[in-house]
């Protein structure tokens, strides 16, 4: 690459070409390493309908957690199963739920009305007591398929 | 690069200034970098950020079935809205061919839920059994982010009071 310049004295006027190439390599090596982040999220499980008309089987062994929103925009409240649970015992109480359990499913119940993200945080808690199988239920599934 | 000394001032100089197309080259630079993330038709969704996901990396695949959930309510298949009564029936068309049955909920973190329910409703009358809630993993260093729903963002995971 050349350039001439018409500079009077003898000075040249001309610009370094040479930096603007090395922040460019730099540029470009910056866009080379960083990469887009892996999509990561929750698997759950929806329960289907039943195929043939049955009474629904009340399983002792099935566990709910119920997320019931107060009113007023306070913090959720936590159910397991009928009994109250404060939030701090959520985790320790699902581990030794499921400690002694080969097949861990889960189902969660939540008010329509809470955020999403509450309900994101409690698959993440079952998902923390190593449940495998979380389900939803739905309004649907509640009022019986 | 050879510098050449013209000492003669009555030529034309006819050389390329090559400043400007540095300019150039640099403000085409700044728009990619803003444009890129909003190329891969996909609706803007705020995910819910989580502790342990689970990396899915079929979720970027340009076939598989997403479902986004936007924080005023509306839902869109893929990159197009649609109503609830649409969603099952559209969404078993897109999984008639696929082997893996599995649809990725991508729900705003602030979506309310029964939406998220009737969607997953919808979903179940076309047959789909599992479903993928799409997160954000939490980085380490900042700390967990409070149980939403509380009126004022507190640091400890106790409720109320």
């Amino acid at each position: 690459m050349s350039m001439s310049t018409g500079g009077v004295g003898g000075l040249s006027s001309a610009p370094n070409v040479t930096p603007l190439i090395d922040v460019l390599l730099v540029l470009l090596i910056i866009f080379m390493v960083i990469r887009p982040p892996n999509p990561s999220g929750l698997n759950a499980l929806v329960p289907q309908p039943p195929k043939k008309p049955q009474n629904q089987q009340q399983n002792d062994r099935t566990i709910v957690v119920q997320v019931t929103s107060r009113s007023g925009g306070g913090q959720p409240g936590y159910k397991i199963n009928q009994t109250d649970v404060p939030y701090g015992q959520l985790l320790p109480q699902l581990e030794s739920i499921y400690a002694t359990r080969a097949t861990k499913v889960l189902f969660i119940k939540g008010d329509p009305n809470l955020n999403f993200a509450v309900i994101a945080n409690v698959i993440d808690i079952g998902k923390q007591a190593s449940v495998d199988h979380i389900g939803i239920i739905t309004p649907k599934i509640a009022a019986g398929q | 690069m050879g510098i050449v000394k013209r000492d003669e001032g009555k030529k034309v100089n006819s050389d390329i200034n090559v400043t400007p197309m540095v300019d150039v080259m640099l403000v085409l630079l700044i728009i990619f970098m803003v444009v890129t993330p909003m190329l891969n038709n996909k609706v803007n969704v705020d995910l819910a950020k989580v502790l342990n996901p689970t990396t899915m990396p079929d979720a970027d695949h340009q076939d598989s079935v997403k479902v986004s959930i936007t924080r005023d309510g509306k839902v869109y298949l893929g990159a197009t809205q649609i109503s609830l009564a649409d969603l099952g029936p559209k969404a078993q068309d897109l999984l008639q061919n696929k082997p893996d049955k599995t649809v990725y909920i991508r729900s705003d973190a602030r979506a309310r839920y029964g939406i998220v329910m009737d969607a997953i409703d919808n979903l179940r009358t076309a047959g789909v059994d599992q479903v993928a809630f799409l997160t954000k993993p939490i980085r380490q260093s900042a700390p967990p982010p409070p149980v939403p729903g509380a009126k004022n963002p507190a640091t400890s995971h106790t409720p109320g009071s």
